[in-house]
């Protein structure tokens, strides 16, 4: 067997064992829901809440406001919730898994770029397959430490989503690279964009849940479920704004990277090709999530919705402009 | 919240800390969002409601205020990003006119207010422009007051210890033996150890303060901007570039009047290009030509040339391909394009040769099906003019047209219609890449039907009547070289690298305060006073007990602080420690 049919192994083995570990995490979400019992617990932590609001501190060195560093309602995550041992357990069994998947997943594109002896992101499906790898192996290497158990569905299936679409519409077979892409900064500036893309979906995904649980914590449903598991509101927008400074840094580079780049390829380094807008825009929406965070006056729900805009605009990067500049980049290499 | 005795409000704050921690505080005890307080708390947003006061310069102030506030870089940020997806939408001049042209041609009703409006040059139109001005200039208006902030933050000292140090974040109460003096020397080990920066502003506290590479960070990350949105000027206003189409076997030599195209920036003097000469040796190209989804895409340009610095100076063999210009006196030399020229020869009927050069075709797409024109003034009776396509691997068939189905020279062959007439009405000057046809007559065979001329190398087609023949001699390559300098490159460059520094420093370090404070136990209890432990009753053995009250602030979201604090009961446990040991 040679190293390209290896790697595609690889990445059907990879699925098989990310299908598994998605159904392991729901599995792990369905025991964590707290059982109605819990109420008088709940009724305990909201008299705490309160207590803790009237204690309220305000610093000028600047401190976390105490709505937002307190769990300001019931079935808060953090000493209130208390795991049990069973969703702790698939928690566990789902985690090795998706290590596994990830790593599977790893190896198949570290295969296909030994097989095509270059850095395996010179079409569409080998993008895609690399930037879902990024996205796995960011998550298994924070889950752990992080206890994001209650995250691994919501990764874990859109990685499955982009695998499917990667092998059914965008399969290339292994081969070389147009000579416009044969410069060692686009191993530079990819890989890094896809670390980028990975911490962006992390805080999507992270972003997304924030908006939920906020929203049942405003209006506390009747039955509580999974959500109400999740660490508090105001962590999980602590968390999304981190990944998304992470993120960010290395968005970054990825557009300075870019631009020498392109400096290299086109002699010009800034020459706004639809690509360039595409991250440049990515980068200025992240740019006003940053300031809206730390802007007095916007609350951190309308500053998420941009971080979430920013995510729109990360996939019509990879997808709808990537489609559309191998156009012009055929183009732009074939004739004048 | 609470709008009683907040810890940093009265004594403390107001004495020893900025004018703008103490606008936040006041802001923040009258009851604004608790988010406000934290916000602003080290950053001088200017969001207060200062109403302005009547008047021109009032107003001047006013407005010049909310350019610079935060709010408004927020929405300007927004305003851009959606104001430059256009220009990936519509094609843009700078990067293809023609298709510009085609697309216009294509939508005859939007189209003119489209181009009215500024979306075929988005990236030079008024709105754009305006949108990047304004954000410059609040950035510029941001940075310096806030440089004048921090240099004075940097200059000042960590404010007064709050009077409850048990409602900041993190904070811990310990009771030792040790001397009040001692326990707090203890504590002024760990913080200085940790780096903060300490004062006591009595003998029984000290105020701690740490993070200001924080804001300087911020401060490089933001003045690095402006550097970058320089550097882009200094480029547009200096740099220039010429684009040649040079055939195998052909010299170049350098000068404003020799480019097919020089387009240089307002403060350019075209008088100082560099005047090197440059030779196409041979022009290697490679394609896939194993079947599949790739089949035909590029594999390799490289133009081997001879390169002269000056006419007359050295020749040097210099290899310019796709991602590696080459290097002349500052210029650089890149290999942006390339295609075929077909070398034809045009007699007229007596055999003398009128035309005999290498034409460049323009490819039209990616297996280089491509167009060009053929102009032959000397012609007589009447101007002659050559146009259509060169194919370098022709389907021979031509049932949808001419059409090349591979983009190396496989079957090449030219596909030529000709026009007799006015080849320069007016005499106006005219791409030689289009034929203008309004003062010609396509020249038809005897039987009334055009003449359609098919070569391929070596053949000849005599024209009728008696106006000579057309022979296809052979086909070389030509490379598209773009000579370009940028002044401003560098400039933006250094910025571009110092703001990802300053970003950095400014995302990842926190900004701390932490203060700590000691006061003698009360001399009867057993048990700490508000829960704190006791290392061992006050006064037991006679000797004095300390309680020792730690509180830490930080800006945001900040494990380390708890580490902090507990680095400093550690601190304080173990000078107890070594003290019993020495004793
Ligand atoms: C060219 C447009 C701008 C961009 C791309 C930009 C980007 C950013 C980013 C990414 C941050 C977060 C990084 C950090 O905290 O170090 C930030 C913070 C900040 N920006 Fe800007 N900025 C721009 C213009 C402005 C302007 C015009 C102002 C003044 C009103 C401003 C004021 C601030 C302030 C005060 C912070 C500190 C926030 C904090 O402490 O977290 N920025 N900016």
């Amino acid at each position: 067997m040679n190293l390209a049919a290896n790697a595609n192994a690889a990445l059907y083995a990879s699925m098989i064992v990310y299908t598994l570990a998605m159904l392991a995490f729901t599995w792990h979400l369905a025991a964590r829901a707290p059982k109605v019992a819990d109420s008088k617990a709940v009724a305990e932590s909201r008299a705490e809440v309160a207590a803790n609001e009237r204690e309220g501190v305000l610093v000028g060195a600047g401190a976390p406001t105490p709505a937002e560093r307190r769990p300001a309602t019931p079935y808060a995550a953090g000493p209130g919730f208390e795991e049990s041992l069973k969703s702790r357990q698939r928690g566990s069994i789902a985690l090795m898994l998706t290590y596994l998947a990830s790593a599977l997943l790893v190896a198949s594109v570290l295969m296909r770029g030994l097989a095509v002896g270059r850095p395996p992101w010179g079409n569409m499906f080998e993008f895609a397959t690399a930037a879902t790898a990024a996205v796995g192996a960011a998550y298994s290497v924070l889950a752990k430490r992080n206890n994001w158990q209650w995250l691994g569905v919501f990764i874990v299936t859109p990685i499955l989503l982009v695998l499917g679409l990667a092998l059914t519409v965008l399969y290339t077979e292994a081969g070389e690279l147009m000579p416009a892409l044969k410069s060692y900064w686009l191993g530079i500036h990819v890989s890094v964009a896809f670390l980028a893309v990975a911490f962006f979906t992390l805080a999507f995904a992270v972003g997304l849940l924030y908006l939920v649980r906020l929203r049942r914590e405003e209006k506390p449903p009747a039955k509580p479920n999974f959500i109400e598991s999740l660490p508090s509101s105001a962590s999980l927008e602590r968390t999304a704004y981190s990944l998304n400074m992470v993120a960010f840094i290395l968005w970054t580079f990825t557009l300075i990277a870019g631009a020498i780049w392109a400096k290299q390829a086109w002699g010009a380094y800034w020459q706004w090709d639809p690509k360039e807008v595409w991250t440049f825009v990515i980068w200025t929406v992240y740019a006003a999530y940053m300031h809206g965070r730390a802007t007095a006056g916007v609350d951190h729900r309308k500053s998420m919705y941009i971080a979430l805009a920013g995510y729109v605009a990360v996939i019509i990067n990879f997808t709808l402009v990537n489609l559309v500049s191998t156009f012009v980049g055929m183009h732009n290499y074939s004739g004048m | 919240m609470s709008t009683d005795t907040d810890p940093t409000t009265g004594e403390a704050t107001a004495t020893a800390d900025t004018s703008v921690d103490a606008a936040a505080t006041r802001k923040a005890t009258a009851g604004a969002t608790p988010s406000d307080g934290i916000r602003t708390g080290m950053r001088p947003d200017r969001q207060e409601p200062t109403l302005p006061t009547l008047g021109a310069i009032g107003m001047l102030r006013w407005g010049w205020r909310q350019l610079t506030s935060m709010r408004t870089a927020l929405f300007l940020l927004l305003l851009l990003s959606i104001a430059a997806v256009p220009g990936s939408i519509f094609p843009q001049r700078n990067i293809d006119a023609g298709r510009v042209a085609d697309y216009i041609a294509q939508n005859p009703t939007s189209s003119p207010w489209l181009d009215k409006l500024g979306f075929f040059d988005v990236y030079a139109s008024p709105w754009f422009s305006a949108i990047y001005l304004l954000l410059f200039v609040s950035l510029v208006g941001c940075i310096v007051p806030r440089t004048k902030v921090h240099l004075s933050a940097l200059r000042s000292r960590p404010p007064r210890a709050p009077a409850r140090l048990k409602r900041l974040d993190e904070h811990a109460e310990i009771t030792t033996t040790l001397s009040p003096d001692e326990a707090l020397s203890a504590a002024r080990a760990v913080l200085k150890r940790k780096r903060f920066r300490l004062h006591s502003h009595d003998a029984t506290s000290v105020s701690a303060e740490s993070g200001y590479l924080r804001e300087t960070g911020n401060l490089l990350f933001h003045l690095a901007l402006t550097g970058i949105i320089i550097g882009m000027a200094v480029g547009h206003l200096l740099g220039w570039r010429g684009d040649i189409i040079l055939a195998e076997g052909d010299k170049f030599a350098s000068s404003a009047g020799t480019y097919n195209t020089i387009s240089p920036g307002p403060w350019v003097d075209t008088e100082t290009l560099p005047p090197f000469v440059l030779s196409l040796d041979k022009l290697h190209v490679e394609f896939n030509e194993t079947p599949g989804r790739s089949f035909g895409t590029p594999r390799l340009f490289d133009a081997q040339t001879t390169l002269q610095s000056s006419p007359g100076a050295p020749k040097s063999s210099e290899n310019v391909s796709v991602n590696h210009p080459i290097t002349v006196d500052g210029a650089d030399i890149f290999l942006l394009g390339n295609g075929y020229t077909p070398v034809i020869t045009v007699k007229d009927a007596k055999g003398s040769v009128l035309y005999r050069e290498a034409t460049p075709f323009l490819p039209q797409d990616g297996n280089y099906r491509s167009v060009g024109v053929i102009k032959v003034p000397s012609a007589s009776p009447k101007q002659l003019g050559f146009t259509g396509f060169f194919l370098p691997t022709a389907e021979p068939s031509f049932t949808n047209g001419p059409v090349s189905i591979f983009p190396d020279t496989n079957n090449p062959e030219v596909a030529l219609s000709v026009w007799e007439g006015n080849l320069f009405p007016g005499g106006a000057p005219q791409s030689v890449y289009t034929l203008n046809t309004d003062e010609m007559k396509q020249v038809t065979k005897a039987d009334g039907s055009p003449a359609l001329i098919r070569l391929k190398p070596g053949q000849t087609y005599q024209l009728p009547g008696d106006r000579g023949s057309i022979t296809f001699d052979s086909v070389k390559r030509f490379a598209g070289l773009s000579v370009r300098t940028d002044p401003g490159a560098p400039i933006s460059l250094v910025c571009a690298i110092l703001a990802t520094l300053g970003l950095i420093l400014g995302l990842t370090i926190k900004r701390r305060r932490v203060f700590v404070r000691v006061r003698p136990a009360p001399a009867t209890t057993g048990d700490g006073p508000d829960g704190g432990t006791l290392d061992s009753p006050a006064g037991a053995d006679g000797r004095p007990a300390t309680v020792v009250t730690i509180g830490g602030l930080s800006k945001d979201s900040d494990p380390g602080l708890a580490a902090i604090v507990s680095a400093i009961t550690t601190g304080v446990h173990d000078r107890l420690a070594e003290r019993t040991d020495r004793s």
